[in-house]
């Protein structure tokens, strides 16, 4: 049987964990956080956005923790998720590749400076 | 209305993925539609909700199988289960075993399938039933006055078979092994049986005894009882265990001759040859074994019956010198077709240059006829010799007496001979007998040679004789020759003839054939 693999890291993944590294979020507010953080390019539907999380989670990226209630939006309590140590290296692996990959484009003069 | 319409949708997800998160998806979808409003937001919306179902429902699909199954198991607790592997390879002890199972299992069918293959053959070919019935009709054939005169050694004439017989029954004294048997040493036994031929003579063959034992069935000195019958069987199955060559066929037989006894099968079989007949089917429906045979003599047997004396050697050189060594007739007959009368297949020691000046009387015929419609047999040896002449290389020729060896090969080619490619017949009678019927089979199952007249008596004899006490006997093959052809030969059954025709007919058909396969070429 497949599993759900995470190499190489899906974007949505990526950014989920992106989400969590300044806070600890439930679903909504994860995918409130990654329209954000992608200036509204990337909203996660609910089928993509849990089945990340699941990922996620079976691999011991993100955790989740005691249901509680979101006082802003205030409709019940809402499971939140939390980035774990190895979740918190992987983003960064993830990220120095890309910047690895940034580079390389860059010395290709296909960037212009300023956006870097 | 759209957050039914969604919770709708949201019934699409493997029930799995409903289960853990059905409930946050459409709270996700409650705070979206809660926070963007106006048409363009909810379009937008929809569209995102529909991209997104689009995309995850065959995904999680494609991963849910697990899931699925497992949930199902779970849900059904103490029923059937089925547990699906891991990606994880499978543990090297299983892949050890899965080997052995897979080995065990290729030799347990490569195995039943050459079991199965033999039976098969030996039961279509010839069952012990119809064997028994071939048996039954042939002895009583034995026993009329016309197989008697048949059965002495009958090439020669009258005044010949009595020189024959009168020195068979001289005292006895050793000699070798290769002499035909005159093992009938009593004064009173002066009918040499057909089957004392010197093809099975030197195995002291039980076959011997069976015209003698069926001569007088029913006679009162014939009549046996319990002791005797123990006695029988207990020899029979000492020898079986001693001789046969499959161990465990020869144990399941002794065991089933036993309890045959104990049972009280045997109790009816008052007289020897029925009870020799009765030993022989309860043998033979264990192992289909048509070689084996328990036998019985009016006669006391000799206490050896391998021992033959010179004085019987003299005798049967003398014999064979007298009558041209069996050769009935050796002649040129219309269209040059060679015809050769053999009424045995005698020692070559003896008879080699008559044999070798016959067939080079016959060299230059298109076509060869041999009369084998009195010949009772002879030497292995000197049926090898005739055969040789018909192959331009050496052929494979099976000999149910003798394990496969370079003897078992004709030595051809002979030089000087001009017959390797001549059509060849033979012809047939019920009389043709033993060593004459090896003869023929092998020919015909080599397509050598057209056998007309009648199907041959079936005297394989291809058992060593033991003598068992003073009237019975058992025969047991130990020789396991390759049979090419198939598991059965013609013992009990004969050889078939390719054209049926009465023995009397059988030289004009031949004739017939000849010169018309002649007019062909």
């Amino acid at each position: 049987m497949p599993k759900r693999k995470l190499d190489p890291l899906p974007s949505a993944a990526f950014q989920i964990l992106l989400a969590l590294a300044g806070e600890d979020l439930h679903g909504y507010g994860i995918m409130r956080q990654v329209a954000a953080q992608t200036e509204g390019r990337l909203r996660l539907g609910p089928g993509t956005l849990y089945s990340s999380i699941q990922t996620l989670l079976e691999a011991k990226l993100i955790e989740e923790l005691e249901p509680r209630e979101d006082a802003a939006l205030g409709t019940g309590r809402r499971r939140y998720y939390r980035l774990t140590t190895a979740g918190r290296k992987l983003a960064r692996a993830e990220a120095d590749r890309l910047a690895d990959l940034l580079r390389v484009a860059r010395t290709k003069k296909i960037l212009r400076g300023e956006y870097v | 209305m759209s957050e039914k319409l969604y919770a709708f949708l949201l019934r699409l997800f493997p029930s799995r993925f409903r289960q853990s998160y059905g409930e946050d998806a459409l709270q996700l979808f409650r705070d979206r539609a809660r926070h963007e409003t106006g048409l363009p937001s909810r379009l937008r919306l929809w569209l995102d909700l529909l991209a997104d179902l689009a995309i995850s429902v065959p995904r999680e699909y494609f991963y849910a199988q697990p899931e699925l199954l497992s949930a199902s198991a779970g849900q059904t607790p103490g029923s059937p289960s089925f547990h699906v592997l891991d990606n994880d390879a499978p543990r090297p002890g299983a892949l050890v075993f899965g080997f052995a199972l897979s080995v065990a299992a290729l030799l347990t069918f490569s195995t039943l399938l050459n079991q199965g293959g033999q039976h098969r053959a030996l039961r279509a070919s010839a069952s012990p039933r119809q064997s028994f019935a071939s048996r039954a009709t042939r002895h009583p054939a034995s026993a009329s006055p016309q197989a008697a005169d048949d059965s002495s050694f009958s090439v020669a004439g009258e005044t010949s078979q009595q020189a024959f017989a009168s020195a068979s029954a001289s005292p006895a004294a050793t000699t070798n092994a290769e002499l035909p048997s005159m093992q009938n040493a009593q004064p009173t036994a002066v009918v040499v049986t057909p089957s004392t031929s010197p093809f099975f003579a030197a195995r002291g063959s039980l076959e011997n005894l069976q015209p003698d034992a069926s001569s007088k069935p029913g006679a009162t000195q014939d009549l046996i009882d319990a002791f005797e019958r123990h006695r029988v069987i207990t020899g029979a199955t000492a020898a079986l265990q001693q001789h046969y060559p499959d161990r465990e066929i020869a144990r399941k037989m002794a065991e089933s001759l036993i309890t045959h006894e104990r049972r009280g099968d045997d109790n009816a079989a008052a007289n020897g040859p029925i009870f020799a007949t009765l030993l022989t089917r309860q043998m033979r429906d264990i192992s289909n074994d048509l070689h084996l045979d328990v036998a019985y003599s009016g006669t006391p047997l000799p206490d050896n019956p391998d021992h033959r004396t010179p004085q019987a050697q003299a005798a049967y050189r003398d014999f064979l010198l007298q009558n041209n060594c069996t050769f009935a007739k050796v002649e040129l007959l219309p269209g040059n077709i060679g015809y050769l009368r053999l009424d045995s297949f005698p020692e070559l020691a003896t008879c080699r240059k008559t044999a070798v000046a016959a067939m080079h009387q016959l060299n230059r015929a298109n076509a060869l006829i041999f009369d084998l419609r009195d010949n009772r047999g002879g030497e292995p040896q000197t049926v090898s010799f005739f055969a040789s002449y018909l192959f331009d290389h050496p052929e494979y020729f099976y000999n149910p007496r003798e394990n496969t060896s370079s003897a078992s090969w004709t030595d051809s080619p002979v030089p000087g001979n001009l017959l390797a490619d001549k059509p060849v017949y033979i012809l047939t009678s019920s009389h043709t007998f033993s060593g004459a019927e090896q003869f023929c089979y092998d020919l015909k199952m080599l397509k050598r040679a057209t056998l007309i007249g009648e199907t041959t008596g079936g005297g394989a004899h291809a058992g060593v004789f033991h003598r068992l006490d003073d009237h019975f006997g058992i025969g047991i093959p130990e020789a396991t020759p390759i049979n090419p052809y198939s598991p059965a030969d013609w013992a009990e059954v004969g050889v078939r003839p390719d054209v049926k025709v009465p023995a009397a007919d059988a030289l004009a058909t031949a004739q017939k054939l000849a010169l018309a396969k002649l007019q062909q070429k």
